[in-house]
């Protein structure tokens, strides 16, 4: 990127609806994929992008995330001038407080920003799935001479209610927001990726934060007053593979997806890699008489059963006569001889013993297994 | 062990390996799925924690640099100590010398400078992963001048032939060191890993610089038993000597039995290498893998048996692949079958092409290579 733009990226959300996923951990440090977590995506795109300056503004439950990101190296963002800073809230003169939005969490880091002096700043959010070249963005933002652009996407009109809907003119100009509207008139949602001129989002921060009964965020607060402003508001459409994984079920989805080898997040394209932590582990060893059938299968796995449409992360023990079905299991699990594993998430560390049953192959329910226990959904 | 310097000396002897050793030294031969030989022989010194490694790179020195870098993956990267690459000290008109001794001599100044009263001086090829620590307490406390590590190979198939054979007495004491013939079928092997005081190893490298002869650490060290105090430590693991094609494809293959591959991989720490950001490898409901090592980032769709994956491999449909080494990036397309053969990288076997070799003599693809029918 010739032109100066600085990262923020948003990683202090809870994901309360991904339940024991996110007991521990930000959604963000979410495992994902075999191998990834969550934010990688979003770290892995800006650095494609050629973005050399990223915040990573953390909240809710750091440590992992913390130690996950460290100082960037994994994704080229160990700069000697700029590169990659954890951004977590902080205390000054007049006491500290959390982020109380998200506009809020980039107020608060204004001198940040200001330190690189950019001209545009990219807000990100590190809960999204997906591959996105972030300068053909900031192209269109450029094109169109705009204050904000806003990337959106066409999601199923039966799901318009759960997110914020972007009404645009023949130009791709903005001209309504509905916030997860009831009736909504059209189906273009916005994917929580904006880039803004600094100058513009610096004033509208300062603004916001004076705003008593604002609730400084970018979606309710921000946005909303630039439009009122009749600030030049561009919609950028994006028709690629996104997943917001919110629910179990649609964690559960996601990773089925990486199955189909018709999936446009194509993991396997070398001009587009998805970085991350690495473990530095030895091959799978795939034993005499498995069976392992459309799956994905990650290093240091030892598979001696049988692994159909599954995921498995690292480090897994797959043991004589078990079968895994439809499921998606995280690092370090051991299943045991005989058991049998279908629709299932499991989590971190867990032991399944010999010869127990989770789920039966036709059935409907998602089966959640950490230590606490088996949730359904 | 912090007063340890640890060396991997090479001096290699790379014409038994054919065209896999044209760009690279035997050091840098990929193995296990996602390693080089010399990943082994770093790890396996980071994990006793020596701090500081010198490796003497010889000629081929470019895929060297960009394995190694500055040590990062061993974490080596340090703003003292470390990792130290040594490239070779050419002599006017003449080239670069014979043996390690003439090597070492050239970086007199590195050995003087460096805190560590103590060498350990080891040769890539051999993979061994000795508790150092342990071998280390042995070397202090008998107070040797020199400990050699062995081990008590035994070989009724004449596969350890030309290897060092060593006579101990009961003290494990050196008595004489020279060439296996073949003549017991279980020996002392001499696993070309050492210890030396540095003063000790000072003076050998300088005398037989001096008087010409010998061009080896390990002849030196010979040429001084009964002068110094050269006693032996037995390691007790699993061994493999990789001195030409043979021994490398077996070594490779060995990894499939599970103590040995428990043994390299997990036991007693950890092998570092190079990261390569791969996804994970997808299997598809075509294929059919039995008795695998597989790496990361591979997409196979055909059949693998007994064979070694490495990073990035794709296996087409209905292809075949056995008893085979298949390196980074080689692409075996739809229909072909491979068999007892070593596919270097990134290497190409167009659809349909049967290629075999023995299991006596492996079938050897050049990297880079596109084989076709035609």
């Amino acid at each position: 990127m010739d032109d100066k733009v600085v990262a923020m990226l948003l990683a202090g959300g809870q994901g309360s609806r991904l339940k024991t996923l996110t007991s521990k951990i930000a959604k963000p440090a979410v495992p994902f994929g075999g191998k990834y977590r969550i934010i990688d995506y979003a770290l892995s795109n800006a650095t494609n992008s050629g973005i050399r300056d990223i915040g990573i503004l953390t909240q809710y439950k750091p440590f992992l995330l913390n130690s996950h990101i460290g100082i960037g190296s994994s994704w080229d963002f160990d700069r000697t001038f700029g590169g990659l800073k954890i951004l977590p809230p902080f205390t000054s003169e007049d006491g500290g407080r959390w982020y109380t939005g998200t506009a809020n969490a980039i107020y608060e880091n204004i001198d940040f920003i200001d330190n690189l002096a950019p001209e545009y700043v990219l807000i990100l959010s590190g809960d999204h799935i997906y591959k996105m070249n972030y300068q053909h963005l900031l192209d269109v933002h450029k094109e169109n001479n705009a204050n904000v652009t806003i990337s959106v996407l066409e999601v199923p009109w039966e799901d318009t209610s759960r997110f914020g809907i972007i009404n645009v003119d023949r130009d791709k100009r903005i001209i309504e927001f509905e916030e997860k509207p009831e009736n909504a008139k059209n189906n273009m949602a916005s994917m929580g990726i904006y880039m803004f001129n600094w100058k513009d989002l610096r004033e509208y921060l300062i603004k916001d934060n004076e705003d008593e009964n604002s609730s400084n965020d970018f979606g309710k607060n921000i946005l909303p007053k630039m439009l009122d402003d009749g600030k030049r508001m561009y919609a950028w459409v994006f028709e690629d593979y996104w997943k917001d994984v919110g629910t179990i079920r649609s964690y559960w989805e996601a990773n089925m997806d990486l199955l189909d080898e018709k999936n446009t997040l194509n993991l396997y394209d070398r001009d587009w890699r998805i970085y991350t932590k690495n473990k530095n582990l030895p091959p799978q060893h795939i034993a005499k008489n498995s069976i392992i059938k459309n799956s994905l299968v990650n290093e240091a796995c030892d598979v001696k059963g049988e692994v159909k449409n599954s995921v498995l992360f690292s480090n897994i023990v797959i043991e004589k006569d078990a079968k895994i079905n439809n499921s998606v299991i995280l690092s370090n699990c051991v299943i045991r001889s005989g058991a049998e594993v279908n629709n299932a998430v499991i989590l971190e560390d867990i032991t399944i013993e010999v010869g127990s049953k989770i789920g039966t192959k036709n059935d409907d329910n998602i089966y959640l297994v950490s230590d606490e226990g088996i949730l359904i959904e | 062990m912090d007063s340890c310097l640890g060396i991997i000396t090479t001096g290699d002897i790379d014409f038994n390996f054919g065209v896999l050793c044209n760009h690279r030294p035997v050091y840098m031969l990929p193995f296990g799925g996602r390693y080089r030989l010399v990943d082994f022989a770093i790890s396996n010194m980071v994990n006793h924690n020596l701090s500081t490694i010198a490796l003497y790179t010889g000629e081929k020195i470019n895929s060297t640099m960009d394995h190694l870098g500055n040590g990062e993956p061993w974490d080596l990267n340090r703003r003292f100590s470390g990792l130290f690459l040594f490239a070779p000290m050419v002599e006017k008109d003449q080239g670069i010398p014979l043996g390690d001794i003439s090597q070492f001599c050239s970086t007199e100044e590195f050995f003087n400078r460096v805190k560590e009263e103590n060498i350990l001086v080891r040769h890539p090829n051999y993979l061994a992963k000795v508790n150092l620590t342990e071998a280390y307490k042995y070397f202090i406390d008998s107070e040797a001048d020199i400990t050699l590590i062995y081990h008590k190979s035994k070989d009724t198939e004449g596969k350890l032939v030309n290897c060092n054979k060593m006579y101990l007495d009961e003290e494990s004491n050196l008595i004489d060191i020279g060439i296996n013939l073949g003549t017991e079928e279980t020996f002392n092997h001499f696993i070309r890993m050492a210890f030396l005081k540095k003063d000790v190893f000072l003076r050998l490298v300088k005398e037989s610089r001096e008087k010409g002869d010998p061009k080896f650490l390990i002849d030196a060290i010979s040429q001084y038993r009964g002068k110094l105090k050269i006693n032996a430590y037995e390691f007790k693991g699993h061994v493999e000597s990789i001195k030409d094609l043979k021994s490398y494809y077996d070594a490779n293959l060995n990894l499939l039995k599970e103590d040995v591959s428990k043994e390299v991989f997990y036991e007693g720490g950890q092998v570092f290498t190079k990261t390569k950001d791969e996804p994970s490898t997808y299997y598809t409901d075509e294929s059919n893998v039995e008795n695998s090592l597989v790496a990361n980032g591979c997409i196979i769709k055909g059949k693998v048996e007994n064979s070694i994956i490495f990073r990035g491999v794709k296996v087409g449909e209905n292809a075949i692949v056995k008893n085979s080494i298949i390196m980074q990036k080689t692409q075996i397309q739809d229909g072909a079958i491979v068999v007892n053969s070593i596919i270097d990288k990134s290497a190409t076997i167009s659809e349909k092409v049967n290629i075999a070799g023995s299991s006596a003599m492996p079938y050897i693809v050049e990297r880079y290579r596109h084989i076709t029918n035609d």
